[in-house]
């Protein structure tokens, strides 16, 4: 803090500021609040801190009620396995073009909403789109695993079948080559709508007079868009990416009802490889589980501080 | 200073709240229990202790754990078989006990079970007694030192006088002697439906399938892109012993799993030419469209729901279903679809294993029955397990009452000797039906949870029950008689469950492959042969190792 700042706070604070007073007597000093936040610090000690010292059994066997200590064990084991290192890959691939695509489309859509000029017409909009968020990913997958199925029930292979676009039925959800695109394509319909609320609030805070001023320049619409709108979102964009981007290794939900076992080289991710191996072996190693979760974290980590780090360059403030 | 007491009163309060939160649950009496339970929430808790000698242990409640096989649920009429069954039990063992009924989720079962046993212990308020486990769960805890030998107090059982199948409980017994397991009935299997108005649409008798070519030619009959030939719940289902039995015409002699050959050895049967032959029969069904292609996805709900949907413009004309009860299940659920009324109970016929199974297997496999196991608390004394055994085990097969409510639920609920009347359906003048009966003439009554429909059973088929009731109740639907009888005489045993540790170890990654491997072949993505060759690769030092224990367990 400068001469003039701390000048500047000691005239608004006084004291209570700028103490220098040993911790222990601040403490004292404000036993008031600190009894208070006393009941949210145990809180979080029990419901967050607590259970992390489940961690200790990444190092042991954990069967049943066998457990003992194995050392590296199960790191080794985990890194020796290709089907954790493809989970990894994918999770990164499928999590990243995700977050590319929704923000892509959320912002698009943002602008068009933008732009409408009738309000019953954009709030009807935004109503749709918003919709397809509160479904469950269950219930997505339901209908468009009936929607895309390759039998006589499959609404989208019979009307193909029945415009003469094809003559055999797709089978989308099986096949590795298209699983991915109608991954995207499904989250997109799902979220996308939710994504631009962020960026709608964004683009109601712009200033009008920049529009207004772009008018009398003789800017076209297109125009507007091109040097007001889109560069104003710009902060946003990093801002969502960013957060998000400290995210990406937790997907589990939207693959886990949509995969299968002929599109695992694609779809595995590390929580559904987390999932199989303990709940869907008979007696699990707990131990090995949580060797992967703790890697998991680990990247997790990482990543949240890479991530701050960049905001701090764009930004000039980090997230955390 | 105000500040100060109400921040310390806030605080005082919120910390109490929340400390009160952390400790409360622990101290709460499980449901279905008359009192807490005492200090470390013994549940099969001794009156006098737990080291009581076996004569002086008084069992006062007994956990179970159970799956979907026990029809009584919540919604379905369990607290009356509960109150029924805690009365017989205490008046046949002269002192009150409780029965705490837990039902878990029928599809994720094993993996509850797993956590259950993982994270409890005996004595703690949720801890099982006594659970019901697969063939392949047995396998894999028999030798874990969770589950209570029981080989001597099944031999001492009273009911042993009147056992009918003592192989079903023989088979559980290890090559040292030792069980873990009591299985109170048969295993039951899959048999081949098929709709007779298709059949009879197609000119074709039922007597007239004898081999595969003759099935595989008649579901190509109805193979034209809407309707299909056959739906199932997977192409093999490699998760679920005995794995072939929901497409047991195209798997013939193949078994895709590890099994033990007739002269003992064990082998592991996905890298056999007979499943690269089976594997070569289900792509070609998928080819010409035989085969519904939902089959690749589809559970057993789904693929049941479809066969017997009101749409029957994109069903099926076969399904391979359980035997039995679920002959009546599928015809009333036809029924109810309105499916083929004009036929009634004649909806269904029930197709006799094909030449090629006959040959190779010799009929329908019949599964390794589910078993009840007790848990051991490893307290070096047998009081408390004997007790579960005699409370539970021994009057389940009383022949009698606590038999009857296993069988067929609760009195006056569930079925009654009682002279009544009522009707089904009564608002639809087609499918309504009157039932009327005499005084101390046994009858099944409508369901508590669906009216319209009567009562099947509760937990113990009747029919594959290894010991019969004496006391003459005897539900009489043909039916279900007729889909029995028709099991047990064209049925075989399915082979045992193989158990490893490297099995257990790698059943998850080895299930998983080698199911992708057979979608894969099935629809042309790969050929038959790599799919195996894929698997070898793969597995094959794992599969190697895996045969080697189990051979070394002869």
């Amino acid at each position: 803090m400068s001469r003039k700042q701390d000048k500047l706070a000691q005239q608004v604070l006084g004291d209570r500021t700028l103490n220098k007073k040993k911790l222990s007597t601040r403490i004292w000093n404000n036993r008031g609040y600190y009894l208070m936040f006393l009941p949210v610090f145990i809180f979080v000690l029990i419901i967050y801190y607590w259970p992390m010292l489940g961690i200790r059994y990444s190092f042991y066997s954990y069967k049943l009620r066998d457990i003992h200590w194995v050392g590296l064990d199960n790191f080794k084991a985990l890194f020796g396995d290709k089907n954790f290192w493809r989970a990894f890959k994918n999770t990164l691939e499928l999590s990243i073009t995700k977050l590319l695509l929704n923000t892509f489309a959320a912002v698009l859509i943002s602008v068009f909403i933008n732009e409408m000029a009738n309000l019953i017409m954009k709030k009807t909009v935004q109503t749709i789109i918003y919709l397809p968020h509160f479904m469950s990913y269950a219930v997505v997958a339901a209908i468009f695993t009936l929607f895309l199925s390759p039998s006589s029930t499959g609404f989208v292979n019979e009307t193909l079948k029945h415009w003469g676009v094809i003559d055999k039925s797709i089978d989308f959800l099986h096949n590795k080559a298209l699983w991915r695109p109608i991954f995207y394509l499904i989250n997109m319909w799902k979220e996308t709508g939710w994504g631009t609320v962020i960026f709608l609030a964004t683009l109601s805070g712009i200033n009008p007079e920049l529009y207004e001023a772009a008018d009398i320049d003789g800017a076209t619409r297109l125009q507007k868009v091109r040097y007001i709108t889109f560069p104003a979102l710009g902060n946003t964009i990093i801002v969502v990416l960013i957060l998000n981007l400290a995210k990406v290794l937790n997907m589990f939900e939207p693959v886990f009802v949509l995969y299968n076992t002929r599109v695992l080289d694609v779809s595995n991710v590390i929580s559904t490889y987390i999932y199989n191996k303990t709940f869907l072996t008979p007696i699990p190693d707990y131990g090995y589980s949580t060797a992967v979760g703790l890697f998991k974290s680990t990247v997790g980590a990482a990543l949240m501080l890479a991530c701050n780090e960049a905001s701090k360059k764009v930004r000039g403030r980090g997230i955390i | 200073m105000r500040k100060k007491i109400v921040s310390a009163v806030v605080t005082a309060a919120m910390l109490a709240a929340l400390l009160s939160g952390c400790g409360g649950s622990a101290q709460a009496p499980a449901a279905g229990s008359e009192a807490a339970p005492a200090a470390g929430g013994e549940s099969a808790a001794p009156a006098g202790g737990d080291t009581a000698a076996s004569g002086d242990f008084q069992l006062d409640r007994i956990n179970v754990i159970v799956d979907g096989t026990v029809n009584a649920t919540v919604d379905a009429g369990q607290k009356e078989f509960v109150e029924q069954w805690e009365a017989a039990v205490s008046e046949k063992i002269g002192h009150p006990i409780k029965l705490n009924i837990t039902q878990l989720d029928h599809s994720d079962y094993s993996g509850t079970v797993s956590r259950t046993l993982t994270t409890g212990a005996p004595g703690d308020a949720d801890y099982p007694d006594a659970l019901i486990m697969s063939a392949s769960m047995l396998r894999q805890y028999q030798t874990t030192g969770l589950l209570w030998n029981l080989a001597s107090a099944y031999d001492n059982a009273e009911f042993q006088s009147r056992v009918v199948y003592p192989e079903v409980n023989a088979n559980l017994k290890m090559e040292d002697g030792k069980q873990y397991g009591f299985s109170p009935t048969y295993g039951n299997g899959c048999v081949t439906y098929i709709k007779q108005s298709w059949l009879d649409k197609a000119g074709v008798k039922i007597d007239d399938i004898k081999t595969f070519d003759d099935y595989y030619n008649l579901l190509k009959k109805y193979s034209d892109g809407k309707t299909y030939g056959v739906i199932a719940a997977g192409y093999g289902k490699l998760d679920e012993a005995p794995f072939i039995n929901y497409m047991p015409e195209w798997w013939q002699g193949a078994y895709p799993s590890f099994y033990q050959k007739k002269d003992g050895t064990w082998v592991d049967g996905f890298t056999e030419q007979a499943t690269i032959d089976a594997l070569a029969r289900l792509h070609q069904g998928y080819v010409d469209g035989v085969i519904d292609p939902d089959t690749e996805e589809a559970g057993t709900k789904q693929a049941r729901e479809k066969y017997f949907s009101n749409e029957q413009g994109t069903s099926e004309l076969a399904f391979t279903y359980w035997a039995g009860t679920w002959l009546r299940t599928l015809t009333d659920n036809m029924s109810k679809n309105e499916v083929d009324d004009d036929l009634g109970d004649k909806r269904l016929v029930q197709l006799p294993p094909v030449k090629e199974i006959k040959d190779t297997w010799g009929g329908y496999l019949n599964r390794e029955a589910p078993v009840w196991v007790i848990t051991d608390d490893a307290d070096g004394s047998d009081a408390r397990e004997q007790a579960i055994f005699d409370a539970l085990f021994e009057t389940m097969l009383d022949g009698d009452k606590v038999q009857t409510l296993w069988t067929y639920g609760a009195e006056g609920l569930h079925w009654s000797t009682a002279a009544e009347s009522f009707t089904t359906n009564p608002d639809d003048p087609e499918k309504k039906k009157d039932y009327e009966y005499k005084d101390g003439e046994f009858h099944l009554r409508q369901s508590p949870n669906d009216p319209d429909s009567i009562w099947k059973k509760n937990h113990i088929d009747p029919v594959l029950c290894i010991a019969p009731l004496t006391n003459g109740f005897v539900d009489e639907d043909p039916l279900v008689e007729e889909g029995n009888k028709f099991f047990l005489a064209n049925c075989v045993d399915a082979p045992a469950a193989a158990s490893s540790d490297t099995l257990t170890a790698n059943n998850e990654d080895l299930t998983t492959t080698k199911t992708g491997l057979m979608n894969k072949a099935v629809t042309g993505e790969i050929t038959p042969e790599e799919a195996v060759q894929t698997y070898i690769d793969d597995f094959g030092s794992v599969s190697d190792t895996i045969v080697s224990e189990l051979n070394a367990q002869k």
